[in-house]
C-alpha cells in the first residue's frame, strides 16, 4: 500500500467533500475557460470575416510627390509617375501572388488562386451632378464584395450596363432601365445596390471596358484589389514581392482593419481575463477554507496516522495528494462548465457567433486548477502536519 | 528499558491551571505488565501519552533504552513510534476508509515497507481475524476492531505496548478475550503498560500502579497474578 492509495480510499468515502472543496477552483476555471473560448471564437470569427470580405492587398500606381525647394523656399510639389496601371501587368501580378501562396501553403493546383479585381475610377458629371464612376471586372468584383446585395434589377452582366449605389440612385432619381450618359457613352441602369454604409453608395459601377471606352483610358486601371483566400496567406510578403519585382506600382497589404478589430477584442478579453483571474484568486481562498475544514474534520485520522508512525512530511503529502485530486476534479468540471458557459454566452457577446469547445484548453485547465489547489493547500497541510497526537485525541 | 523520572504535566495557565501529573516516576522493564489505575481525571491517560511521546511534558525525563526521548523533535519521535513503542486505544482509532488488512499495513506503509501484505495477514491470523481482512471497521464488532488495532500495534514488532483502556468499550466476555491476548503478548516478552479503571482488569497485570490527583499513591506487585 502506498500513501496515495490511502488518500484515494479516503476520498472515495468523502466524494461530496471533495466536490465542495473543488468548487472554488471550478468557479475560477469556468470563468477563465469561458473567456478564452469566447475570445478565441471571436478571433476566429474576425479572421473568417476578413476572409469573406474585402481585399487583402491593394495595388496602386507608384506616384511619388517630390518637394521642390530652393534653399528654404518651397516651390510646391512635383508628382512623378503615372496615374494609371496598364492592364497588361495583371498576369504578372497574378503570377507573383499565386506563386507565393502556392509556395507558402504547398498547393499543387495550377488554377487561379487569388481574386484580382482591377478598377478604373473616374469623376464625371451625370445630369449635372458630380459622381464617381467605377469601371470594374463584374465577376471578380462580385467575389470580392460579398456583401453587395442588388435591391432592384440585376447585377452587371453585359457591356453598356450600369449598377448604381443606393444613395446615388436616390439623388439622381435613377430607376432600373433608365439610360444615362457617361462622357458621351450611353449606358442602361441594370440594377441598384442596397445601401452598404460605405462610399460605394455614392458610386456608379460599369464594366471596365465600358468605362475605359467612355473615358478614353483603353487598357488602363486606377487600382487593383487582390484578395487571397486565407488568413494564413503571406499578404505582406506578396506586397513586398510585387514592390520589388514590378516598377511603377505600389502594393500595400490591408491589415489595418483586422488590427483594429483585434485590438478591441483583445482589450475586451484582457478585461474579462483580469476578472477571471480575480475569480480564481477568490476561488483559491475558498480552497484554503475547505482544505482547512478538511484538516479539522480529519484531525483524528491525522492523530492516528502520526501515532502509528506517519512523519510530518507524509501527513503533508497526504494533503497535497488530496489537493491534486481536488484540482483535477475542479479543472475537469471547470473546463466543462466554462465551455458550456461560452457556448451560451458567447453568441450574445459576439452577435450570434457560434462558440464550440476548444480541446487544447483541456490539459492547461487541469494543470492550472491543480496548481491552484496545491498552492491553496500549503498552509492547511502545514497545519495538519503540526497537529500533536495527544491534542488530536483530546479534541474529540 | 523505559524509565520515567519525576515527570509533571500542567495544562493551562494562571487560574485555569490544571496539574495533571506531578512528580511521577515509573520504571518499565522487559517483560513487565503494568496496570495504571485510578479514577477519571487522575492523569492515567496523560501518563501513557507522555511515556509514548504522544504528548509533551512540563518537567522531568522519559528515558527509553538509555536515551532521553522527552526532548526529541517530531522527526526523531517518528522513529520511536515506528520501532519500539506501539499503542492500543480505547476507541480503537482505526481509519474508517481502510480495510482491516490495510489498517494493519498502515505502520509499514509509513515506515516505507513496500510488501508487508503477507506479514500483515499473518498478524491478523494471529489475532484470529484473517477471515475479516477485507472488512471495513464499520463492518466489525468492537472486539474485532480492537483486535485489528492490536494487530496494527504488533506489525512493527514493538517491545513495549501502551494500551489506554483497551477493553473500555467492550462487554465482559469480549474484554476477557482481549486481555487474554495481551497476556499472550506479555508472555512473549513484550512489556505492556495498560491504563484501566477496572480492578478486575488490573488483576491481569503483574504490577499495579494507582494514580490519584496526578500522583502515584500505590504500587502493588502481584507477580504471578495472571489468573486467566
Amino acid at each position: 500500500m502506498k500513501l496515495y492509495q490511502i488518500v484515494m480510499k479516503d476520498i472515495r468515502r468523502r466524494k461530496k467533500r471533495i466536490l465542495y472543496a473543488s468548487l472554488g477552483v471550478v468557479v475560477g476555471i469556468t470563468t477563465i475557460i469561458a473567456v478564452l473560448t469566447t475570445a478565441l471564437a471571436g478571433q476566429t470569427n474576425i479572421y473568417g470575416q476578413l476572409e469573406k470580405y474585402g481585399a487583402n492587398l491593394m495595388v496602386m500606381p507608384a506616384i511619388s510627390d517630390i518637394d521642390i525647394g530652393l534653399g528654404g523656399l518651397s516651390l510646391g510639389t512635383l508628382a512623378i509617375g503615372e496615374n494609371y496601371i496598364s492592364e497588361d501587368r495583371l498576369p504578372e501580378i497574378r503570377q507573383i501572388a499565386d506563386g507565393m501562396i502556392r509556395e507558402a501553403l504547398n498547393i499543387e493546383d495550377e488554377g487561379d488562386i487569388v481574386t484580382i479585381a482591377p478598377k478604373l475610377y473616374m469623376n464625371t458629371k451625370v445630369n449635372g451632378t458630380s459622381v464617381i464612376v467605377v469601371g470594374i471586372d463584374p465577376p471578380e468584383e462580385r467575389l470580392l464584395k460579398t456583401w453587395w446585395r442588388v435591391s432592384q434589377g440585376k447585377y452587371l452582366e453585359a457591356p453598356g450596363e450600369a449598377l448604381v449605389g443606393a444613395i446615388a440612385a436616390e439623388l439622381l432619381k435613377f430607376n432600373v432601365g433608365d439610360r444615362l450618359t457617361l462622357d458621351g457613352e450611353e449606358v442602361t441602369v441594370a440594377g441598384i445596390l442596397e445601401e452598404t454604409g460605405s462610399n460605394e453608395d455614392y458610386q456608379v459601377f460599369v464594366p471596365l471596358d465600358t468605362a475605359q471606352e467612355a473615358f478614353d483610358k483603353e487598357g488602363l486601371v486606377s487600382s487593383i484589389d487582390i484578395r487571397a483566400l486565407c488568413n494564413a496567406c503571406p499578404t505582406s510578403d506578396i506586397a513586398s514581392a510585387i514592390n520589388e519585382n514590378m516598377a511603377g506600382i505600389r502594393a500595400v497589404a490591408v491589415t489595418q482593419i483586422a488590427e483594429t478589430e483585434m485590438g478591441m477584442l483583445e482589450k475586451l478579453s484582457g478585461f474579462l481575463f483580469a476578472l477571471a483571474a480575480i475569480t480564481l484568486a477568490v476561488g483559491c481562498f475558498g480552497v484554503v477554507n475547505t482544505m482547512t475544514a478538511s484538516v479539522h474534520e480529519r484531525i483524528k485520522d491525522i492523530g492516528i496516522m502520526k501515532a502509528v508512525g506517519a512523519s510530518r512530511n507524509q501527513i503533508m503529502k497526504i494533503f497535497f495528494y488530496e489537493a491534486i485530486i481536488v484540482g483535477v476534479a475542479g479543472g475537469l468540471l471547470g473546463y466543462v462548465a466554462g465551455t458550456l458557459l461560452a457556448h451560451i454566452i458567447g453568441p450574445l457577446i459576439l452577435g450570434g457567433v457560434a462558440v464550440s469547445y476548444v480541446a487544447q484548453y483541456f490539459l492547461p485547465s487541469l494543470a492550472l486548477a491543480t496548481l491552484i489547489a496545491v498552492i491553496a493547500s500549503v498552509y492547511p497541510a502545514f497545519r495538519a502536519s503540526r497537529i500533536k497526537v495527544a491534542d488530536s485525541f483530546r479534541s474529540l | 528499558m523505559l524509565e520515567v523520572k519525576n515527570i509533571s504535566k500542567i495544562y493551562g495557565e494562571g487560574t485555569a491551571k490544571v496539574v495533571a501529573l506531578s512528580n511521577v516516576s515509573l520504571r518499565v522493564d522487559e517483560g513487565d505488565f503494568i496496570a495504571v489505575m485510578g479514577p477519571s481525571g487522575s492523569g492515567k491517560s496523560t501518563l501513557l501519552n507522555i511515556i509514548g511521546g504522544l504528548d509533551n511534558l512540563s518537567g522531568g525525563e522519559v528515558i527509553l533504552d538509555g536515551k532521553r526521548i522527552d526532548s526529541l523533535d517530531e522527526n526523531a519521535l517518528v522513529d520511536v513510534r515506528r520501532g519500539k513503542i506501539a499503542y492500543v486505544f480505547q476507541q480503537y482509532h482505526l481509519i474508517p476508509s481502510l480495510t482491516a488488512l490495510e489498517n494493519v499495513l498502515l505502520p509499514l506503509t509509513f515506515g516505507g515497507a513496500n510488501n508487508g501484505g503477507q506479514k500483515a495477514l499473518d498478524i491478523l491470523t494471529r489475532v484470529g481475524l484473517d477471515k475479516r481482512a477485507q472488512h471495513k471497521p464499520s463492518q466489525l464488532s468492537g472486539g474485532e476492531q480492537q483486535r485489528v488495532a492490536i494487530a496494527r500495534a504488533l506489525v512493527n514488532d514493538p517491545s513495549l505496548i501502551l494500551a489506554d483502556e483497551p477493553t473500555g468499550n467492550m462487554d465482559r466476555k469480549t474484554g476477557k478475550e482481549i486481555l487474554a491476548l495481551f497476556g499472550q503478548l506479555n508472555s512473549e516478552g513484550r512489556s505492556i503498560v495498560m491504563v484501566t479503571h477496572d480492578p478486575e482488569i488490573a488483576g491481569y497485570a503483574k504490577e499495579v500502579v494507582v494514580l490519584q490527583d496526578g500522583q502515584i499513591v500505590h504500587k502493588i506487585n502481584q507477580e504471578g497474578g495472571n489468573k486467566c
